[in-house]
């Protein structure tokens, strides 16, 4: 059971691994991922695309479709509720009351043939005995606190009518609507522009401490990390191989995969100079290399990265990554 | 951070972590081996196409091995798998099997050998209607997706009136006319040829022969518009009724009135397909349109036509054993599954094989090519195949 | 929208123009005139044939019998050639006719495939899904008047009851109740048949139909929500799967006449199918080109009246 029932530990995630069985040889999409979500936390789980993020997401709201999806091990610990243990109906009580989630692709998440109203509303309705008038007036409540202007109005607007930042801000008015403790945001700003990104960002920083929720954040893109972490996850090709607090990941980041990352992005002092890019791709879920899944696009790689892929090392305060060489030899410590 | 770096002799030595590549026919074969209905369709497909050929081989010709027209009186009705009564039968009137594998009809003619017949002859009306109707759409739904955009002007249509004109001159014998037509034609159009290679506009007074009038698109999507009124089947009773009757007249027919799914669904490909990339780049390096048409868009357009073919042959097996319900069918000699089918109709309770053995025959190669088609189209399903 | 209306009304007015064109090109430039149709009969002499070529006006250049023929249609005075009754009223007569097995079989066709294909699609390669699959394809692939003489010989020798025509010879006098009874049985078989097909095609696409719009991120979306799974399927995704099904709905009219030759003819129902066999049988040019002109009335009209349905029902669509 959960090692730690009733703290302020309000989700972990232990050795989660997805498979699917498609078509060819088994693809493990998550393949051992080990997470903790603290309340009122936000935490960031990073990585390119492909590496099992969303899968990730998606097996604690249990919204993969199985088949093809299967879940080939580990649990998962929701405020002391075993997720994978919990009866169909009470997994529908939590997703949406408890857990509700912010998709990435606002254009196709809303329902086209239903108005807004509808949505939100509807989301309200089907968690808490209110009347009709109620839930309405709660909608209009909720679309005011995402910065949809004239609410009343927009009731009745069918999600085509809006813009893609307006779609978000209704798509958060939803996950919103029960007050869950926890909101997982699957790349929600990266479908929009960069300043609509920002006020999504900047929207969903005030809800967290007005409703004192905590976020599950997935991106791709270090630059919104850093804007809005409490902690960080980094991802690739189905684990984790580096966790620690924002500030440990962006100032002293010891894994080799974190650090092409930060690596790849364009600063400031990098102005002028070639932009470093990682060579090779991610490999593909059904085809990874043993022992460490990055090694083959390794810098620092050595002979005995191909064999095993080595368990976490600590570096104090919560920063952990799976690096034996830069754990031993020390590289790049002092740069940052 | 540190510039120092490892060699990368790691990248790219033979290890990518990528699956295998195969090509496109490769992956649809993959997949329709693990389709086992679309499989199954396949192989009675393959089986009833070999079986049309040796029926076509034993039973044509002036003196055939197997003679489908031999009429036995003595012999009628009789089930099948039952002997031939040799004391009552010349020796060239017995059946050159030594039984009636599927018994006799009312005349006392071999079953099985009109059904090996029949084979040739229902396969035949199958691909001859719809190579007809995908010929006709895909002209048609490539012109329309391709060139849809540009106008039909007022001296195409001269052109064609002058043209129809001399056939009809022609046709009435008058052949001076004709010729002299003929002599302004293709002086017309040598002299507009001229004009085009020099990039010259009309000349001022002719201007207006250039008027734009309609849309080849709009032109074509209306006449497929137009043929759509009609309700088919009652259209190719009616066109077949009033035609002498004729296995080719069955065929053109059937192929003339099931062209326009074809029509649209090519002209939606083409307009898709026109607007991506690769074809931008092929039309911006200076590719000449044939090619771009036949190497860049048809070969991405063909598969899904093809299935739709497919589905296409058995809805015109069941049309044609429809005609041949009604009396309007391949005439005699020709025995087709059809019309042994409707000549068994009559004796449904005293030989109920002459109904059933062709009804499940139809039945079965119908099925085989349906359950086909409907597997392709599956497997030629972008989303489907995403996901291996 | 008013625009749109009058436009699509001018567009399909100009389209039916042509099919009348069309159809009487058809017809005419066929080779064989209603008056060669029995050259052995000895009433048709010479002189009689003459006779009727005038009566019919068929001594006239085409585009003169072609107006001649339209402005007859819609005067109402058109007469068939067979036995100089007005087609219109012959052919009201056997719509009527036609129209009870045209709706029940409807109804069965509609009422049946939407539950069996939104099962097969929620159960998608279950063992229900596999047998529907198979089933529909047997279904779409029998030749119909084969499928139709089984059932007649199931019908007839299990259960003893007569299926041919619209009403058992000499029920008339019966007392109404008997009448009524008689009436729906011999609708039933003749329905069924007509709704196989359809159920087949239609429960087939409803499947792809609802499969596509449960692979839509909305659907997830709904599910995320908490989200019964009868909310998810039968509100959110099932309202979307029927969208495309409303252009249909318009589609269905035409099914009045072409589809039902074979089955009337089977079962000698005095409905339309067989009144369109019976005139192209007899080359009863008249009502061959009424009906097909009507046909076409009714599919432009169809198509109209989709489009209209679709802007109601699709709030994407605003003109």
């Amino acid at each position: 059971m959960n090692p730690e029932p009733h703290s302020d530990l309000l989700l972990s995630v232990k050795n989660l691994k997805v498979h699917f069985q498609g078509v060819g040889p088994v693809a493990k999409a998550v393949n051992g991922v080990d997470f903790k979500v603290r309340r009122r936390q936000t935490v960031c789980i990073v990585g390119e695309s492909g590496c099992g993020k969303t899968v990730t997401a998606l097996a604690i709201l249990g919204l993969l479709k199985q088949p093809p999806a299967v879940i080939a091990g580990g649990e998962i610990f929701f405020d002391g509720l075993s997720l994978f243990d919990l009866p169909a109906s009470q997994m529908r009580n939590l997703r949406g009351k408890r857990i509700a989630m912010v998709f990435q692709e606002p254009m196709t998440s809303l329902n086209p043939v239903f108005t807004i109203g509808d949505q939100v509303g509807e989301a309200v309705l089907v968690h808490e005995e209110v009347s009709d008038d109620q839930a309405r007036r709660r909608t209009i409540q909720l679309l005011y606190d995402v910065g949809i202007v004239e609410p009343e109005k927009r009731l009745n607007d069918y999600p085509h009518q809006l813009s893609g930042g307006q779609r978000q801000r209704v798509m958060i008015a939803m996950a919103l609507a029960c007050e869950p403790d926890l909101i997982i945001a699957d790349e929600p700003t990266t479908a929009l522009d960069v300043t609509v990104q920002a006020q999504i960002l900047r929207l969903l920083k005030r809800l967290k401490q007005d409703k004192e929720m905590a976020i599950q954040y997935i991106t791709h893109d270090l630059g919104v990390v850093a804007a809005i972490a409490d902690h960080v996850y980094v991802m690739y090709a189905g684990v984790v191989v580096e966790q620690g607090s924002a500030d440990a990941i962006f100032s002293k980041a010891r894994h080799p995969y974190t650090m092409a990352l930060l690596d790849s992005l364009p600063t400031k002092e990098k102005r002028g100079q070639r932009l470093y890019s990682i060579p090779g791709s991610v490999p593909h879920p059904a085809y990874r290399p043993l022992g460490c899944p990055f090694h083959p696009r390794c810098r620092y790689c050595e002979p005995s990265c191909e064999k095993a892929f080595p368990d976490f090392f600590d570096y104090g305060k919560g920063h952990e990554a799976r690096c034996p060489v830069l754990y031993k030899s020390g590289v790049g410590e002092k740069d940052r | 951070m540190s510039t120092e770096s490892k060699p990368m002799h790691f990248i790219g030595a033979g290890e990518t972590f990528m699956p295998p590549s195969y090509s496109p026919w490769a992956q649809t074969w993959h997949l329709l081996l693990k389709n086992r209905m679309a499989l199954a369709g396949l192989l009675i497909f393959l089986i009833f196409f070999i079986v049309a050929i040796i029926g076509l081989i034993v039973t044509g010709g002036v003196d055939p091995i197997l003679d489908p027209a031999r009429v036995r009186l003595q012999e009628k009705l009789r089930p099948p798998l039952s002997l031939p009564k040799t004391d009552t039968l010349r020796k060239e009137e017995l059946p050159a099997l030594g039984i009636y594998l599927l018994g006799t009809d009312d005349l006392g003619r071999d079953v099985f050998v009109r059904m090996l017949q029949g084979a040739w002859v229902s396969l035949t009306v199958g691909f001859v209607a719809v190579g007809i109707a995908v010929g006709i759409g895909i002209l048609l739904g490539g012109l329309s997706g391709y060139y849809g955009r540009l106008s039909i002007r007022l001296y195409h249509i001269l052109f064609w009136s002058l043209v129809v004109t001399v056939a009809g001159f022609t046709f009435h014998q008058r052949f001076w006319a004709a010729a002299l037509l003929l002599t302004v034609t293709i002086t017309a159009v040598a002299w507009k040829r001229r004009l085009d290679s020099r990039l010259l506009p009309l000349p001022g007074p002719l201007r207006w022969l250039a008027m734009p009038t309609l849309q080849v698109d709009t032109l074509i999507m209306r006449a497929v518009d137009i043929m759509l009124c009609f309700p088919s089947f009652f259209l190719i009773l009616t066109v077949v009724a009033l035609l002498p009757p004729s296995i080719y007249n069955i065929m053109v027919i059937i192929g003339l009135t099931s062209w326009m799914g074809t029509t649209r669904f090519v002209r939606a490909e083409f307009l898709s397909l026109r607007e991506l990339d690769f074809v931008a780049a092929a039309r911006a390096l200076g590719i000449s349109d044939a090619r771009i048409i036949f190497r860049h868009i048809m070969p991405n357009a063909i598969a899904p036509v093809l299935v739709s073919a497919t589905l296409g042959i058995a809805s015109a097996m069941l049309t044609e054993a429809g005609l041949s319900f009604l009396g309007f069918g391949v005439p005699p000699p020709h025995a087709t599954w059809g019309n042994i089918l409707s000549d068994g109709k009559a004796y449904i309770f005293d030989a109920p094989w002459l109904t059933f053995i062709p009804g499940v025959v139809i039945l079965i190669v119908v099925l085989a090519f349906n359950l086909f088609g409907e597997g392709m189209r599956d497997i030629f399903n972008p989303k489907l195949r995403e996901r291996n | 929208m008013l625009a749109f209306f009058g436009r699509s009304v001018i567009q399909k007015i100009v389209t039916l123009f042509f099919v009348s064109v069309v159809s009487f090109l058809i017809i005419h430039l066929a080779p064989g005139e209603p008056s060669q149709i029995d050259p052995l009969n000895p009433k048709f002499t010479p002189e009689m044939v003459e006779r009727m070529r005038k009566e019919f006006n068929l001594d006239k250049p085409l585009h003169i019998q072609y107006l001649l023929f339209y402005r007859n249609l819609f005067n109402g005075r058109i007469v068939s050639w067979r036995d100089n009754l007005p087609v219109l009223g012959k052919i009201w007569e056997r719509f009527l006719n036609s129209l009870p097995l045209f709706i029940v079989g409807t109804l069965l066709t509609w009422t049946i495939s939407f539950p069996v294909g939104i099962r097969s699609a929620i159960q998608r390669d279950g063992i229900y899904d596999k047998s529907t699959t198979f089933l529909s394809y047997l279904l779409i692939s029998i030749p119909g008047f084969f499928f139709a003489y089984i059932l007649i010989i199931f019908v007839v020798t299990k259960l003893h009851v007569p299926v041919i025509g619209m009403e058992t010879f000499g029920v008339t006098a019966s007392s109404p109740l008997v009448r009524i009874m008689d009436r729906t049985w011999h609708l039933v078989l003749p329905s069924i048949l007509g709704a196989t097909g359809g159920v087949a095609v239609l429960s087939r696409y409803v499947r792809g139909q609802m499969l596509e719009i449960i692979g839509q991120d909305y659907v997830r979306t709904a599910r995320a929500k908490g989200l019964s799974s009868e909310t998810v399927y039968y509100k959110h995704a099932l309202r979307n799967a029927l969208l495309p099904f409303v252009t249909m709905f318009g589609l269905i009219l035409p099914g009045l006449i072409g589809g039902s030759v074979i089955i009337e003819s089977i079962f000698s129902w005095p409905g339309m199918g067989r009144m369109a066999y019976e005139a192209i049988l007899g080359r009863d040019y008249p009502v061959i080109l009424t009906i097909n002109f009507l046909t076409a009335v009714l599919v432009l009209a169809g198509t109209l009246v989709s489009d209209l349905l679709y802007m109601v029902v699709d709030p994407r669509i605003k003109i």
